[in-house]
């Protein structure tokens, strides 16, 4: 018997509005996810990049007053891209042999131009990467630990939906996929900011932020609604983990099979780039965070990615609210 | 006064097959045992007035409010116990009833005190702060009991609730129903296959047989005889005793070898058998107002309606 029972005792008070109910399965969800050691470590390798693209800023920033920092910082630039990835104005430049920052531009400009292109290295390369281990690793048991334990019916026989269930484990990803890039990468905005000395150096930028919480809505909304749906039609979360990897690989590894032959000229790859965008998630959605941070070259706008990641965002979290619904029904 | 419950025309079908049909139900205020076969829709029907299934019709009032019309403000007025073993993966004992508490809107800090003191009612320990999925199953049935009651719910839905107790854990469950029904004036919906439950705690039955209300009335009256009489129960053999009464012109039936339904009204008859008992040495162990068996009963609706089926 407990040392302080009171016995059963009625409770009046205020209750939190039955619409924002989903954010319970949020914050459960982390704290649960979030007694993880891997994950944590995982969280603190993902930071380092943010550390590299700050350097880059500071590099960039003190070439700006000193010439000899311009070749170094140029350097810094080129190193960052891969030389035969799909044509970007920074890659154009690497490509022709030019400086990306040159005596004469305007500095407005060539800061906007590689305060942008480092940002979008930090989005496109180290951070995409991370996002799919750190997804493999907390997505698949999402839904389908609820859907073996029966869990979802503690949560449905409150006043939540299917809907609002399925947004709050997303909430999950939203969350810790913010940490890895939004977060740092608005860090590295401001830490920017802070080393210039120019006032106007925030109105020369300011999209740039805006540019950020875009790309990272791009990045976040499509891979967290596959993995909440693969977590969703299973039980068992290494099917779930097992889907989520095999997409990024296979998909990853037929572009490079299907551009990447000796045999074309650079024109031939380039239209086979184009051609066979969409196989791949890893390179739809870096030509998306191209495309919002501004550095496509003209002519390259394509459709089909946008369209690509809205239909597999809506299929996905369609999928995953139907399986949990469906399960009431058992 | 008002029913907590009452649907009219519930229906229900699951790939053509009728779970529920054209259900007309009202569950009154107290505590009322839901008893069917398997597969007579028990459980259809409490999701149903969760508002966890679609239904294909039916309309009414769940606590004053409309249904299905208003299910998610029904739900935060319903403790809902489900017969399934369903808990959190990696969540403590208290956080999962703490969870619960937030899920009906707590707050936080309110929710966490609020947990502590319901599992201290519903009689958990420090076993409390282990990982939910290592309690054994008696211990799981006591933790839901706790995640129904935590927002201190209008009405309670109890879905074959004594599931895997020990006979001492389930006393103090029943006893705790009771106090939760008679003295914090709860209404209870108790779904079960064990009428020795709905014996001492209901105050109505109702007995849903393939979809369909069969009986809904309340205790008292299901087991009340429709001729009166009185259930002796004696310590050796009842055959001498029973002898004895039919000489003096009673009606006598053996129910057991030591058991006799002698009918008549139980003030007249009650001394012809304690002077035959003592005239033939029988020791009377027991002497009640007869009833009708509940398990008769349920026997006989569900067989009835098997045979009106075939």
């Amino acid at each position: 018997m407990p040392i302080l029972d009171l016995g059963y005792r009625t409770w009046v008070g205020h209750r939190s509005p039955e619409w924002l109910r989903w954010s319970v399965v949020a914050t459960t969800g982390i704290s649960l996810v979030w007694r993880g050691t891997w994950l944590k470590r995982f969280l603190l390798f993902a930071s380092f990049p943010a550390l590299i693209t700050m350097f880059g800023v500071g590099l960039f920033e003190q070439s700006t007053r000193d010439e000899s920092y311009r070749r170094m910082f140029n350097g810094f630039l080129a190193s960052r891209i891969e030389p035969m990835g799909p044509r970007n104005r920074i890659r154009d430049r690497v490509r022709d042999r030019a400086p990306i920052i040159s005596e004469s531009a305007d500095i407005a400009t060539q800061r906007h131009l590689a305060w942008s292109h480092l940002l979008l290295w930090y989005f496109r390369y180290p951070q995409s990467l991370w996002i799919v281990v750190v997804i493999g690793l907390v997505a698949p048991r999402l839904i389908s630990y609820d859907l073996r334990s029966r869990g979802y019916l503690l949560y449905l026989s409150r006043p939540l939906s299917p809907s609002g269930y399925v947004l709050g484990k997303a909430c999950v990803l939203y969350f810790l996929l913010a940490m890895i890039t939004t977060f740092p990468a608005l860090a590295v905005y401001s830490f920017g900011l802070l080393l210039t000395n120019d006032p106007a150096a925030f109105l020369q930028t300011w999209d740039i932020p805006l540019r950020i919480l875009l790309g990272t809505l791009v990045l976040i909304l499509p891979t967290s609604a596959v993995a909440l749906a693969f977590s969703s039609l299973t039980q068992e979360s290494r099917f779930a983990a097992f889907s989520w990897f095999a997409i990024w690989i296979v998909g990853w590894v037929t572009y490079l099979v299907l551009t990447g032959s000796a045999m074309f000229s650079q024109d031939d790859v380039l239209k086979l780039q184009q051609r066979w965008l969409l196989i791949s998630p890893y390179h739809v959605l870096g030509h998306l965070q191209e495309e919002i941070f501004g550095l496509l070259p003209d002519g390259r706008h394509q459709i089909g990615p946008w369209i690509l990641c809205g239909v597999v965002s809506v299929v996905g979290y369609t999928v995953a609210r139907w399986r949990v619904a469906r399960m009431l029904k058992v | 006064m008002t029913p907590v419950i009452d649907i009219k025309g519930l229906t229900k079908r699951y790939a053509g097959n009728f779970a529920l049909k054209n259900v007309d139900l009202a569950v009154p205020v107290g505590v009322t045992g839901l008893l069917g076969p398997n597969g007579s829709g028990k459980s259809t029907f409490i999701k149903a007035v969760l508002g966890l299934v679609h239904v294909d019709s039916g309309a009414g009032t769940v606590l004053d409010q409309p249904w299905p019309l208003q299910v998610k403000s029904i739900r935060d007025q319903i403790g809902y116990l489900p017969e399934d073993d369903c808990y959190i993966l990696g969540l403590q004992g208290i956080e999962s009833v703490q969870m619960m508490a937030r899920l009906s809107g707590l707050p936080s800090t309110e929710a966490l005190r609020r947990a502590h003191e319901v599992l201290d009612f519903c009689d958990v320990g420090q076993e409390r702060y282990r990982n939910v999925e290592t309690y054994s199953t008696g211990m799981r049935q006591k933790l839901k009991f706790a995640q129904a009651l935590v927002h201190d719910p209008k009405l309670i839905i109890l879905d074959e609730p004594t599931t895997g107790l020990d006979p001492t854990q389930r006393e103090e469950f029943l006893d705790r129903i009771h106090a939760l029904a008679h003295r914090f004036e709860k209404s209870v919906l108790l779904s079960t296959h064990i009428l020795h439950d709905v014996k001492q705690v209901c105050d109505q039955v109702i007995i849903l047989v393939r979809g369909q209300v069969r009986i809904a009335d309340s205790l008292a009256n299901m087991q009340r005889p429709i001729q009166s009489g009185l259930q002796i129960r004696v310590v050796c053999s009842a055959g001498r005793l029973a002898e004895s009464l039919r000489r003096e012109g009673l009606s006598v039936q053996t129910m057991a070898d030591t058991e006799l339904l002698v009918q008549g009204e139980s003030t007249e008859i009650a001394a012809t058998i304690w002077s035959a008992s003592q005239r033939e040495g029988v020791l009377v162990e027991r002497m009640d107002e007869s009833r009708n068996s509940l398990e008769h009963l349920f026997m006989e609706i569900v067989s009835e309606k098997k045979h009106a089926h075939t």
